[in-house]
């Protein structure tokens, strides 16, 4: 929107970052604005550009793995496993279905996870922050379900190409089923502090909408999408990892303001919750990974053994491994919408070129849009239901 | 679908890859704005899901714009690529087409120094502004050079 | 009534005592004060914000430890907790941050990335805070536990309890802040 000179005259502005407490993130817009209504936005970012595309360039595909849990650090097996099936994609290596399901375990937790987080922080910037601390004692169960899975809480680095590292032990199972029963009531709870209260209502519907058709010129994906009225859900379009055995709704929103992208990430929660069991009872028997000779090391006792498994580890630490010569475009469903890898791969150890489609940086270019019109608390709600998360936006 | 394309749009496509993983067409960088308005009007890939750049060396026209498009409702992925050298590297900006296009075409422009002519504002969106390489392309290193603390010798560089 | 002798709030500092009174020296009476009421200032740029966010949460607390109020402004905080990667579009903005802050005034250094770069050796990310501001205490880990982050909040809080008084005025100090280019 272009200013006049008279304009600037009655307008003030306002720094609203890089840092500030409710910007959950780096990332800076500057708000020109006559008195409490915001008139323009100039957004700035990349306070956090790590460099994750140029350094992919430089490392072997399993060692990319560490750099997509940094992507949506909230949500990070959900990163993992979608670069894990484009590897496989690449590769043509198709897994069984026992594989599958506890694929879908591991990503709709991480769905849980991620929308335990930005709902509770929706709570936090409208000043309920009760919310906040019931939800993240539900995280901390979460967290310690990963740890039992990989090792480790919130860069999870999870399973491998081809699998997980190892079988899901009873007691994980036993904890995953213990969470699904009790998860249920503590989203009661806080659905009943916030869902039909008068205020967050109030402060929440027609606050920073957005129409179908300029989130889809936009390029919006996942629950802003959603919330707009478009039911656009890769695990539906494009099922991948078994999606198509399971039944689940995708919600949808009518105005697209930020009460709808809460209403949507909650009711994915109570999907999520759903397929999760789903999942759980019908476990299939199998193995918890495929064998990909490409990347994967034979057991040590071979290795120091026999001659063929000591020159297919030595090759693979050298880098000689067979990777066909040719580019791919694999997407997933992530907490934030359609993650997407395009890899072009040229036949070495590490992939050509790499670059992560990432939801968040794509649909962030429609703030100043949405909030044009609208006063300053509104547009802090309305960030924060968009959930950007700053690794996502840099990367 | 790619028949209709050659037969239309013959003289700019110099490529077609029909067994990718989703159809891919190499287009002439002059071409490459009209294929894809008539692709959203006429076709319905409303959706432009991405736009990254690519640098080979080795090619004549080194640096490349590689566009991904979706039909929402027929569910069909298209794939479009242009190259451009690097002393003219200039393609048509399509935030006309696709107002999601303005920071993905910014990032390219950030890593890779191509320019798209018609875009509102052109400039470095995830490096500081005083940086004046683009960093992603083949012939600069990963790191800072300049920085002190880090002995190359134990890091394999 | 509960009996308060079971429970031992804090470690009295060193001094003499009778009924009546208990004498000590200044430094060691406000160093006790301080370091059980120290306002953080959550930097938070990165994954281990979100590990800070678990710290303070209820399984964690760092309230624990006085640590309940978090000031987001750096004119009313003690202690700047970095947490994230920094990149170097975002150095003078930390350095900034760090002038605004009155003295007494500690840093701490949370994860891999503030301390030194952690993985990401790359032409955009600061290869650790301490190139633009000093920095008391390190706590490494991609990200660390909040056990760790807890751990490296009670070596601050020694720190605070032993600082002493005039510790803005001597030499070592101006020097350290010389050296920043912090006036």
């Amino acid at each position: 929107m272009d200013l006049t000179k008279e304009d600037e005259k009655i307008y003030s502005t306002l720094n609203l970052g890089p840092t500030h407490p409710a910007t959950h993130g780096i990332f800076q817009n500057v708000l020109t604005m006559n008195g409490e209504t915001i008139v323009h936005a100039e957004q700035t970012i990349g306070y956090i550009h790590r460099a994750f595309e140029k350094i992919a360039e430089r490392r072997p595909y399993y060692q990319i793995t560490t750099l997509t849990d940094r992507l949506n650090y909230c949500s990070s097996p959900l990163n993992n496993i979608g670069w894990h099936l484009a590897v496989e994609k690449l590769l043509g290596v198709e897994t069984n279905k026992r594989v599958d399901y506890m694929r879908i375990i591991v990503m709709e937790l991480a769905r849980i996870a991620d929308h335990l987080v930005c709902n509770s922080v929706i709570g936090v910037d409208s000043g309920a922050l009760t919310g906040f601390v019931y939800l993240f004692e539900e995280r901390e169960k979460i967290y310690e379900i990963y740890e039992d899975i990989c090792g480790a809480r919130l860069t999870t680095n999870l399973g491998k190409v081809g699998g997980f590292d190892r079988d899901f032990s009873p007691e994980v199972i036993a904890k995953i089923r213990k969470l699904m029963k009790d998860l249920p009531k503590v989203l009661h709870q806080f659905e009943n502090l916030l869902i039909r209260n008068r205020i967050f209502m109030d402060r929440t519907i027609n606050v920073g909408g957005i129409s179908a058709e300029r989130a889809l010129n936009y390029s919006f994906t996942g629950p802003c999408l959603r919330a707009a009225g478009v039911d656009y859900d890769v695990r539906v379009m494009e099922p991948y990892s078994s999606y198509s055995d399971f039944d689940f709704i995708i919600p949808v929103g009518q105005n697209g303001d930020t009460y709808d992208r809460f209403c949507v990430r909650q009711t994915e929660m109570w999907e999520s919750i759903k397929l999760i069991n789903n999942a759980l009872e019908n476990l299939p028997e199998g193995k918890f990974n495929v064998e990909v000779p490409a990347f994967y090391m034979p057991p040590k006792e071979e290795v120091y053994s026999r001659m063929e498994p000591l020159i297919s580890h030595f090759k693979m630490v050298m880098g000689e491994i067979n990777v066909p010569q040719k580019e791919i475009y694999s997407a997933v469903e992530g907490a934030n919408g359609e993650l997407g890898f395009y890899v072009v791969a040229d036949g070495g150890r590490a992939p050509y070129r790499l670059h992560f489609r990432r939801p968040g940086f794509i649909y962030y270019q429609a703030y100043p849009e949405m909030i044009t019109g609208s006063m300053l608390s509104d547009a802090i709600l309305t960030m924060s239901s968009m959930n950007i998360i700053a690794g996502e936006l840099d990367a | 679908m790619i028949e209709e394309l050659t037969g239309k749009f013959g003289n700019e496509i110099q490529g077609v890859e029909a067994d990718a993983d989703i159809p891919t067409l190499t287009v002439d960088v002059k071409g490459t704005k009209n294929l894809i308005a008539w692709l959203k009007e006429e076709r319905g890939f409303i959706f432009l899901t991405d736009l990254c750049g690519i640098h080979y060396p080795e090619q004549e026209n080194e640096l490349g714009v590689i566009y991904h498009l979706h039909n929402l409702t027929a569910n069909k992925r298209l794939r479009i690529k242009c190259f451009v050298s690097k002393k003219r590297p200039q393609v048509d900006s399509i935030v006309s087409l696709f107002a999601g296009a303005n920071w993905m075409e910014r990032e390219t422009f950030d890593f890779y120094g191509i320019v798209f002519t018609g875009h509102p504002n052109l400039t470095r969106i995830l490096n500081v502004e005083y940086m004046d390489y683009h960093p992603l392309r083949k012939e600069y290193p990963l790191e800072d050079a300049t920085r002190t603390d880090k002995d190359d010798r134990f890091f394999g560089r | 009534m509960s009996d308060t002798n079971k429970y031992n709030l804090v470690e009295a500092p060193e001094g003499y005592s009778a009924p009546g009174f208990f004498a000590t020296s200044l430094d060691a009476a406000v160093g006790l004060a301080r370091k059980n009421s120290i306002w953080p200032l959550p930097f938070a740029t990165s994954c281990c914000g979100i590990e800070f966010m678990a710290t303070m949460g209820a399984h964690y607390d760092l309230g624990r430890f006085g640590a309940e109020r978090l000031s987001f402004s750096p004119r009313q905080a003690d202690l700047l907790m970095v947490m994230g990667t920094i990149a170097k579009k975002m150095a003078p903005v930390v350095q900034q941050v760090y002038e605004q802050m009155a003295e007494p005034r500690w840093v701490l250094s949370v994860g891999a990335c503030a301390s030194s770069g952690g993985v990401f050796d790359t032409y955009s990310v600061l290869q650790g805070i301490d190139k633009v501001v000093p920095v008391d205490v390190y706590v490494p880990g991609c990200p660390p536990r909040p056990e760790q982050i807890i751990e490296g909040f009670m070596k601050i809080q020694e720190l605070v309890g032993n600082e002493s008084l005039r510790r803005r005025y001597s030499p070592e100090y101006k020097e350290l802040m010389k050296k920043y280019g912090i006036l």
